[in-house]
């Protein structure tokens, strides 16, 4: 059991390490850039947010950027987390099955004596390594940084953004999976996760406060807020447990198509 | 129990009939060539029996596990090896970490002795393998698990003439430890060196199922005769049974006509030449009695090339 986990999780580490690399280096930018940022306004939400065309103060979800949480909840995870992160792990959910058959090595693996619903969960779960490191490396990151720019932040609040964004995470990744299973083509499965993944935070963000709020139901960003979070300490555990039934519905679903559709 | 027992498998794509019901059986312990040209439908036949893609009529079983149900094949697969045409693996990994995680999934019985037989480079990616050592990679996690039936799909293409000659050697000697190997082949060369018994299949559809050797008498003997003196066409279209294509030839070697073409020109039937080639399906007997009279400075007779054996199946099909 677990071997094409395990085979495809060593190959994820390198990848992964870089990944947290870069989202650190995001992220120690934000704070170091916070304390001349918050300095250089008297009331920076009464004159800075007021200059923001309202659609992107919604769009992006900004409550506040007097306090460094405000500027990380939008700068580092609205915009990092939710926005970034959450394409990408799609974009690599939708090499996961259609890399292998495009380029032909789905064959041999298939002619292994494992079924095919064991293929798609292994495979999808080594997604769990970028997911995980990156969670893990950057909060180390941004406590540091905060702690050093004077600005310390809540280590509670922190973590708990971090743990719960892994959920919301694990659902763009099963929307590439999805993709990567009915699309054969690599790089077309690829752009139709980005595609949902992008629409679905689109469609949350611009129909909340509408008559047609309720349709933001199906898109995981309603189910993770960094603000709240942050800035409350509101920890959404309800919402954590609707990201992870919808990933297992993802995972269930291509497990099905996979199963029934030929490998040509 | 047979290897494979493929009862009316049919692959229908609406446009293409990719495999037409096709039956047959592979016994154990049997080296079985599917033959045909490129494009006949031998792949498809080869991912039905594996389970990558369904049939839309028909079924069968592989060591007595059938095909369409995932359960039952997968236990099948335990003692399956199986060589695709282009093999691919995981192009920024070593070989060795292949082989690792293949002996981890179905085991590793016999990877150190296959290694020294085929010695693909195990510490290099295999982004930076040539296709020869892709496939000797690949014929490693073929027979790694010393699977029962090993299915290759044209198994030779990619390999040298050495480690052609070394994988025939292999091969057979498997086939002596009671291995059942399936393979298909359009290059007819390997079958007649390897094949115990042959299947062709042509358009989607099953042509013929025999063994090699019913096959090889079916198409004959070429024979060459260069006498010392011209012998009248007329012993060979007259005088001996089992004569086609006969052809005529000067002292040089080169072919100046046809026995047709000569008629045709108005030439007598007693027109006599020095070096004659046919094709020849009669007894030996009857052919060296026929030639005693005359004085022969070389007389070969060779099995028929298979290309033409394979030319005259597709032939008779055209003409039907």
């Amino acid at each position: 059991m677990l071997e094409i986990f395990q085979y495809e999780s060593r190959n994820r580490v390198r990848g992964s390490v870089y990944l947290s690399i870069a989202m650190s280096l995001l992220a120690a930018l934000v704070i170091w850039i916070y304390p001349s940022f918050s300095e250089s306004f008297d009331d920076v939400d009464e004159q800075l947010l007021q200059a923001y065309p309202e659609e992107v103060i919604r769009l992006f979800d900004v409550q506040t950027m007097a306090t460094l949480e405000g500027f990380l909840a939008f700068e580092l995870y609205v915009f990092g987390w939710v926005i970034l992160l959450g394409l990408y792990v799609a974009y690599l959910g939708g090499g996961v099955i259609a890399d292998d058959v495009e380029r032909g090595r789905m064959d041999i693996l298939l002619s292994l004596p494992i079924s095919r619903a064991r293929t798609v969960a292994e495979k999808y779960a080594s997604l769990a390594v970028p997911i995980v490191v990156v969670n893990v490396v950057t909060p180390i990151v941004v406590y540091v940084s905060a702690e050093l720019v004077g600005e310390p932040i809540s280590a509670t609040d922190l973590v708990a953004v971090h743990a719960l964004s892994i959920p919301y995470l694990f659902v763009c990744a099963g929307i590439g999976l999805v993709a990567s299973v009915v699309v054969d083509r690599t790089g077309i499965a690829q752009r139709i996760a980005l595609g949902i993944t992008f629409g679905l935070f689109m469609l949350e963000s611009l129909l909340e406060g509408t008559d047609y709020e309720a349709v933001g139901v199906i898109s995981p960003t309603r189910y993770f807020d960094p603000n709240e979070i942050l800035l409350e300490s509101t920890y959404d555990l309800i919402g954590a447990a609707v990201l992870i039934g919808m990933t297992l519905v993802l995972v269930v679903a291509s497990q099905l198509w996979f199963t029934r559709r030929d490998i040509s | 129990m047979a290897a494979i027992e493929l009862e009316g498998l049919t692959k229908d794509y609406g446009d293409v009939l990719a495999n037409d019901d096709v039956s047959f059986t592979v016994e154990r312990g049997e080296i079985f060539g599917y033959l045909g040209p490129n494009g006949a439908g031998k792949t498809t036949t080869i991912r039905m029996l594996l389970g990558f893609i369904s049939p839309t009529a028909g079924g069968g079983r592989v060591l007595g596990q059938d095909i369409t149900d995932e359960r039952e094949l997968i236990e099948a697969k335990r003692r399956i090896g199986y060589l695709p045409d282009d093999p691919q693996f995981d192009e920024s990994a070593t070989g060795r970490e292949i082989l690792e995680l293949h002996a981890a999934i179905k085991g590793d019985e016999r990877s150190d002795e296959l290694l020294e037989l085929f010695d693909p480079p195990l510490d290099r990616t295999v982004r930076e393998y040539s296709h020869g050592n892709v496939r000797k990679l690949g014929l490693v996690t073929t027979f790694m698990h010393d699977p029962e039936l090993v299915i290759l799909d044209e198994p030779t293409g990619g390999l040298d003439p050495l480690m052609k000659q070394r994988f025939a050697e292999f091969v057979r000697s498997e086939r002596d430890r009671g291995l059942t190997l399936f393979f298909s082949s359009h290059i007819l060369g390997e079958v007649r060196r390897l094949c115990d018994r042959v299947g062709i299949i042509r358009s989607g559809k099953l042509v013929t199922v025999e063994p090699i050797d019913a096959l090889l008498d079916r198409s004959g003997k070429v024979v060459r005769v260069v006498a010392a003196e011209p012998v009248p066409s007329s012993i060979f279209e007259r005088n001996l049974e089992g004569v086609h294509d006969l052809e005529v030839g000067g002292a040089d070697g080169t072919v100046v006509a046809t026995a047709e073409g000569a008629r045709a020109d108005g030439d007598a039937p007693g027109s006599a030449y020095r070096e004659y080639t046919f094709t020849f399906t009669g007894t030996v007997d009857d052919l060296l009695a026929v030639l005693e009279e005359y004085e022969l400075i070389d007389l070969t007779i060779e099995e028929a090339p298979l290309e033409s054996v394979f030319l005259r199946f597709y032939g008779s099909e055209k003409d039907a």
